[in-house]
């Protein structure tokens, strides 16, 4: 009797635990608009400089029953270990997560666990995009997970004072004649480095691992070749560009900073190195440091319209919409509502960051709105010129690892002087055996 | 759950006493049963957060397994074999050796002294016990970001008083052994005084009369502190070593934050097992692998367990302070937050008795959650 009734509530409990489960997985595409009687939470994950705060606001006054619940962590490396979590633990992710593309990689071998955004009406909006960066949301098979937000262009960021002080030009249209405007080379870059340093004796740059990523970003194929195979052993272009750079630091040109650290900022206003290299987003990182080093505009950062080595693309977000979403459908409407180009001439503002789609790009460069903090720059106008002839690199699974912990590694030992550069190199092919080869 | 498992076991001895009365025969359960039940939550919560954990972590550790992609195929104890001939692994143990050597020796040598002190007769008394408290209170990652700050390379307070006296700079994150130094120090802020105060307790109960006797006899302060004082704590300092030791082989927090953009430093200067296990399973997205160095870390703390048990045994025996460590009480420290990968020695720790407390502790700390198996063997 007992144990009769005990299977009974042992197959209830099966019945019922069934029908959860087959819930769930109908859940998603069958949600109902939200409105004033069916409120609806979404929740946001972003990281760094997003400057999303007053476009939530706008869109829950536009849209009674959403609220959001917004998350922003504090860097792409740490958002990427959040993200990662979560989907291993198959549960916690937020219904719209910002994704950097140096982990897209990563995110791509697992594009299964991300909402086909074409559902939504993607493929109809796929213009707005430069058609890059479109493509690099999209995965083999066709579905669409990831919107761009931003992309990283990259132009030379200079301080006035010390290229004054140097007896270097200031003007940013001199500057960007100065490294060779459209035909500027990283053999002219490092000679007029070491220049500065014979007349200063002071750093050219912060430290070389940013150098290195630029270089890397701008040539055809990087770490991965365009299959997907590694493609750093016996890549001679790479090794290369590598002695270039190695050659540089090792004549003093680097400040051999951390990176992403900068003593707080205070490398930034004490003239520790004169050029940095600048994505459009770093100038918002670097006006991070600045106001944490208590530095502004006399500071004297400028930022000119070259790049050594030609066009070049570091970094850059997108939005997805994970599988787990209860809200799918209103997910993706917020992620394409944030993406849109009317509201990333917004986000540009807030952010200091530059737009990925070509409305909100012609936008921008049309109000000439001028950065103050970089002496009055018409960013807008530098940073569409320099993601003019940018061709988006195949970035594969260990991309952000590789940079990171194979590459920063072993320049650090140039940066401080502990090796040459065929021992950096020998290093850095060994900790890729270690940690990507043999992992 | 608890009851239907316990059940069968007290009633099966019942009809062989047919003239008990039902009210006797609830009293016999009651007898036999009871305590069992009254123990079990503590243990079937340990199987379900320790030990099931424990091995899952072991299963999970001699598979291909992927952060993000999941369960791959059956590699039997391959994982085993690598991360044995993997540099950064002995690398990391060297590191957390290390700190644990810098973290634990002074700060024990300098615990003893202040609870010396404090034992004396002070005005404010309690002021000065809860002063020695207050770094403990405060959050470890508050006092990682203050000491940051304190040993930056190029912008940080000790280097530049150190360049201001003309001295050259200390590499604080790049080379090995300043980097231990920093941590080391930032451990033994949080730590010593609490240390301290348990020392303090163990001190305040030895009997003042051998004291004044020994002083009668025209023994001097350090006389009295070297043979009364440290003889008579001796099991209260062996709980603290050993806690010391379980807390120093776990260090994350500190080396996690000193550098927050990497894993223990550049170059892993000062990345310890924990933290290795952590890049392991978040950042080379490697679970397998993870499990593995989680499970390897098991066992030597498994091994320091059972080391300091036996000394701690021929001490208890040839020593004579037994009853004397009351104040160490049963509080078991933990110095990191448990990393989101299982690790093994994380679990609720019952008080210990107070008397004897040197074996029963030995045995519990040697224990991490999955030794309290073993432990009802003893």
């Amino acid at each position: 009797m007992e144990f009769s009734r005990l299977r009974k509530i042992t197959a209830l409990a099966g019945v019922a635990s069934l029908a959860i489960v087959a819930s769930g997985c109908s859940g998603g595409g069958s949600d109902e608009p939200a409105s004033a009687d069916n409120p609806v939470n979404l929740t946001v994950t972003t990281f760094g400089q997003f400057g999303y705060d007053d476009l939530y606001a706008e869109y829950e006054e536009q849209n009674p029953g959403v609220t959001i619940e917004a998350t922003n962590i504090d860097g792409s490396a740490n958002a990427r270990v959040d993200a990662f979590t979560k989907l291993a633990a198959g549960s916690g992710l937020s219904d719209v997560v910002a994704v950097e593309e140096g982990w897209l990689g990563s995110i791509m071998e697992v594009s299964d666990q991300f909402v086909d955004l074409n559902e939504y009406g993607a493929a109809d909006i796929k213009d707005n995009w430069v058609d890059w960066k479109f493509e690099q949301g999209t995965d083999p098979e066709g579905r669409v997970i990831g919107l761009g937000t931003d992309i990283g262009p990259q132009a030379l960021c200079y301080n006035q004072e010390l290229f004054e002080a140097a007896g270097l030009p200031t003007d940013r249209k001199e500057v960007a004649e100065l490294f060779g405007g459209d035909d500027a080379t990283w053999e002219t870059y490092f000679d007029l480095g070491r220049q500065y340093h014979e007349t200063t004796g002071k750093a050219w740059y912060d430290q070389s691992a940013f150098v290195w990523n630029s270089m890397v970003n701008q040539m055809d194929e990087g770490y991965y070749t365009a299959d997907g195979e590694l493609n750093i052993e016996g890549n001679e272009a790479m090794r290369a560009q590598f002695d270039l750079l190695a050659a540089g630091t090792a004549d003093g040109l680097s400040a051999n900073q951390k990176q992403f650290d900068w003593g707080k900022g205070k490398a930034f206003v004490d003239g520790s190195f004169a050029v940095h290299v600048c994505p459009a987003w770093m100038l918002g990182t670097i006006k991070e440091q600045l106001e944490a080093a208590g530095g502004g505009p006399e500071t004297g950062w400028d930022v000119a319209d070259v790049f050594p080595g030609g066009a070049s693309n570091w970094g850059g977000a997108f939005l997805s919409v994970p599988e787990s979403s209860e809200h799918p459908a209103e997910a993706a409407k917020l992620a394409q509502w944030l993406t849109d180009p009317e509201q990333m001439v917004k986000q540009s503002a807030a952010a200091n960051n530059f737009p990925s789609t070509l409305d909100a790009q012609a936008e921008i460069v049309e109000a000439a709105v001028p950065n103050e903090l970089f002496n009055d720059a018409p960013y807008g106008e530098i940073f569409a010129s320099r993601a003019e002839g940018v061709v988006a690199q195949f970035k594969g699974p260990q991309d952000s690892e590789i940079q990171e912990n194979v590459f920063a590694p072993a320049l650090k030992i140039l940066d401080s002087g502990e090796g040459t550069a065929d021992e950096a190199w020998s290093e850095a092919i060994q900790l890729l055996n270690d940690r990507v080869v043999n992992n | 759950m608890t009851t239907t498992l316990n059940r069968p076991a007290a009633s099966s001895p019942a009809p062989a006493k047919p003239a008990l009365t039902f009210r006797q025969r609830l009293n016999v359960f009651d007898m036999k049963a009871s305590p069992y039940l009254y123990i079990s939550p503590f243990f079937l919560l340990f199987a379900l957060v320790g030990l099931f954990p424990l091995g899952y972590t072991f299963f999970v550790s001699l598979f291909d397994w992927h952060l993000l992609k999941g369960q791959g195929e059956f590699v039997g104890l391959r994982n085993f074999q690598e991360v044995l001939q993997d540099r950064f692994f002995w690398n990391s143990l060297f590191n957390t050796m290390s700190i644990f050597l810098l973290s634990t020796i002074p700060q024990l040598i300098v615990a003893t002294a202040i609870a010396a002190v404090l034992d004396q007769n002070l005005r404010a008394r309690t002021f000065w016990r809860m002063s020695v408290l207050l770094p403990y209170i405060v959050t470890p990652v508050a006092v990682a970001l203050i000491f940051s700050n304190l040993f930056g390379e190029q912008y940080g307070l000790i280097n530049n008083i150190l360049e201001s006296f003309g001295f050259d700079r200390i590499l604080w994150t790049n080379e090995t052994l300043p980097s231990h130094i920093a941590i080391a120090t930032m451990v033994n802020w949080r730590w010593t005084g609490y240390n301290a105060l348990i020392l303090l307790a163990a001190m305040q109960s030895v009997p003042r009369d051998i004291y004044e006797s020994a002083a009668i006899d025209g023994a001097g302060v350090f006389r009295r502190f070297f043979s009364i004082t440290l003889p008579s704590i001796r099991p209260t300092m062996i709980f603290v070593v050993i806690t010391a030791t379980i807390g120093g082989l776990q260090i994350f927090t500190e080396p996690r934050l000193f550098d927050p953009r990497t894993y223990g430093g550049t170059a892993a200067q000062f990345q310890t097992t924990v933290l290795y296990l952590y890049e392991m399973a978040f950042q080379r997205q490697n679970f397998g692998k993870a499990s593995t160095i989680a499970w390897l870390l098991f066992l030597i703390i498994v091994l320091f367990g059972l080391v300091n048990y036996l000394i701690s045994q021929r001490i208890a025996t040839t020593g004579d302070g037994r009853g004397t460590g009351r104040g160490a009480g049963g509080r078991r420290r933990k110095r990191s937050p448990a990393p989101a990968v299982v690790l093994p020695a994380v679990g609720p720790q019952p008080p210990a008795p107070a008397a004897e407390p040197a074996p029963d502790l030995a045995a519990e700390q040697a224990g991490t959650p999955a030794d309290t198996t073993p432990r009802s063997g003893q």
